[in-house]
């Protein structure tokens, strides 16, 4: 049964792995340079807004993006995950339960399956140093950094659905939180693997050196 | 205020007046015109001008009453918070404290609260904005595939699965080496292998392999990107696949020893319990034949019991059970 189904270009879509070979079809930021162009043609002197940055692309209104931006469907395959986990660290618990909240809703609204969302417990790291910077050996002072953790678990989600909502996700990643990303992608057997290459009948003249291969 | 007051007078001196009144003299020439004479810029307060009181500045542009007055109950949030940005307290209408209080206090309020400014905050991000979003968002969603809804499923028809992890974070940097790994698992059984091919590939796999799940893993990183490790790890499974279907001229020459598991059958132990049992006289009269001693249950559970102990090593209760087997056999 074919699994595969058609891949949509995001307009915003860049790798959020940096260290990803680019995708060929789109350009340097991903295709949103499209999405300037639509708006800068509305009459607006290009050279005057040379400046238009990438960042401000954040505070145009989401209407106006969307009226602008073409949806591209390619004929790739989308490749399938099986799960995406998604796990956020930070030092302050407040500022994860909030991102929590917001990411659980967007995945809701997104019709994406939530699994398992948990509270990994924190890891404190502490270092006991001396206060003074000579002898004074009895005498020190302690430190401490908590890192707090939450852990999302996605199930069964298209490549173009993992890519929007990884992307929406890290957009608004508040200050001071690190993500990681695991995704589990689900393939078929590659069709070299199908059948050992030694079984073909007669393919050369000469014989090969495995003739006495039993079945 | 004085400084808002419009004078319509040509004077040209010394000017006094309320609002003036905390300067003790004020010798300047201004020309007091139509416009607005906010526009002193002569004592406009210096770097130190905490010498003279608590509110020293000069009297300026009132800021006039905040946006939280003139705010309507059902506005729309997300025009006020459209992306992320940092707290104003003129902005967000809610009566919010934070800080930690003096002895008999409250928390400060969020007028120039500098805690409230710090922390990142998720006003940008209310439900009703979350769905504006993901309404915007939903066009460039795909659909799952309608038959794989199970494990099962997917096991059955996308056998191959294939882990990698991104790394986000701030910081000088915005690679991070550890997202070249790549780690490639598939069960065995959704080969295409015969049984001799299957044992090879075990012998060659070795640690890679897991008996109970019947998984293997390979994990690379020794490409510095993560797609040149995933096809090496796709080229290591093509390789282990195609060796293992190969019979080379000197796998003729294996031995016992080397054989990946212990097999009972044609073992010297096997041949040890058939002496054993023929010289105590197992079976009146002539002996019987090989394979109806063999088929005998005691000598299938010794059999059991050596396999066991032999392939998964010592343990207290595999050494009981072979125990038993033994007194099963010589009817201790």
């Amino acid at each position: 049964m074919s699994s595969t189904g058609r891949g949509v270009t995001s307009p915003l879509c860049f790798s959020s792995d940096p260290n990803s070979a680019p995708c060929p079809a789109l350009n340097k930021y991903g295709g949103a340079r499209e999405v300037h162009s639509d708006r800068l043609c509305n009459g607006k002197d290009f050279l005057r807004n040379s400046t238009f940055g990438f960042e401000k692309f954040e505070r145009l209104s989401w209407s106006q993006i969307i009226t602008n931006t073409t949806i591209t469907v390619t004929d790739e395959p989308d490749t399938l995950f099986q799960k995406v986990s998604v796990l956020v660290k930070g030092h302050d618990r407040s500022v994860l339960d909030s991102y929590e909240f917001f990411a659980t809703m967007a995945a809701k609204e997104l019709g994406i399956t939530l699994g398992n969302v948990f509270e990994p417990p924190k890891d404190v790291l502490r270092l006991t140093l001396l206060k003074s910077i000579h002898i004074f050996k009895k005498h020190r002072v302690q430190y401490e950094m908590r890192t707090h953790y939450r852990c999302l678990e996605l199930f069964r989600l298209t490549g173009s659905t993992a890519q929007v909502y990884l992307e929406y996700i890290q957009r608004n990643l508040p200050e001071g939180v690190a993500m990681e990303v695991s995704k589990i992608a689900v393939a078929k057997v590659p069709e070299h693997i199908l059948q050992p290459m030694w079984e073909e009948p007669t393919a050369d003249n000469a014989p090969s050196p495995t003739a006495d291969l039993k079945g | 205020m004085a400084a808002h007051t419009t004078k319509i007078c040509l004077s040209l001196g010394r000017i006094n007046g309320p609002g003036f009144g905390q300067y003790a003299s004020l010798n300047r020439a201004t020309y007091a015109t139509a416009l607005s004479t906010s526009n002193f810029t002569g004592n406009k307060g210096g770097p130190d001008r905490g010498g003279r009181g608590a509110f020293v500045r000069r009297p300026r542009r009132e800021p006039g009453e905040p946006r939280t007055e003139k705010m309507d109950s059902q506005q729309d949030w997300s025009a006020v918070y459209p992306s992320a940005a940092s707290f104003r307290p003129g902005s967000v209408p809610l009566p919010v404290r934070m800080g930690y209080p003096v002895k008999g206090g409250v928390p400060s309020e969020k007028r120039g609260n500098l805690e409230l400014i710090k922390i990142p905050n998720f006003l940008h991000l209310t439900p009703a904005a979350i769905k504006k979003h993901c309404e915007a968002l939903k066009p460039f969603c795909t659909e799952w595939p309608a038959g794989l809804d199970s494990d099962g499923d997917l096991d059955k028809h996308l056998p191959i699965q294939i882990e990698t992890t991104d790394y986000v974070s701030a910081g000088p940097s915005v690679r991070n080496p550890a997202a070249r790994v790549v780690t490639l698992r598939v069960r065995l059984s959704s080969l295409n292998l015969d049984e001799h091919a299957r044992e090879k590939m075990l012998k060659l796999l070795g640690d890679r392999y897991c008996k109970d799940t019947d998984i293997l893993t390979i994990t690379t990183d020794s490409c510095p990107l993560k797609q040149q490790n995933t096809d090496y790890a796709m080229y290591l499974l093509t390789v282990l696949y195609h060796e293992a279907w190969k019979t080379e001229a000197w796998e003729s020459e294996m031995t016992r020893a080397d054989r990946r598991e212990y097999i009972w059958e044609d073992s010297a132990s096997q041949q040890n319990v058939l002496d054993t049992l023929a010289r105590m006289g197992v079976g009146e009269g002539e002996a019987p034949p090989r394979e109806v001693l063999l088929a005998r249950p005691e000598v299938q559970q010794y059999r059991d019991s050596v396999t066991r102990l032999k392939n998964e090593g010592e343990s207290e209760g595999a050494t009981l059970r072979y125990r038993e087997a033994v007194k099963k056999l010589l009817s201790l």
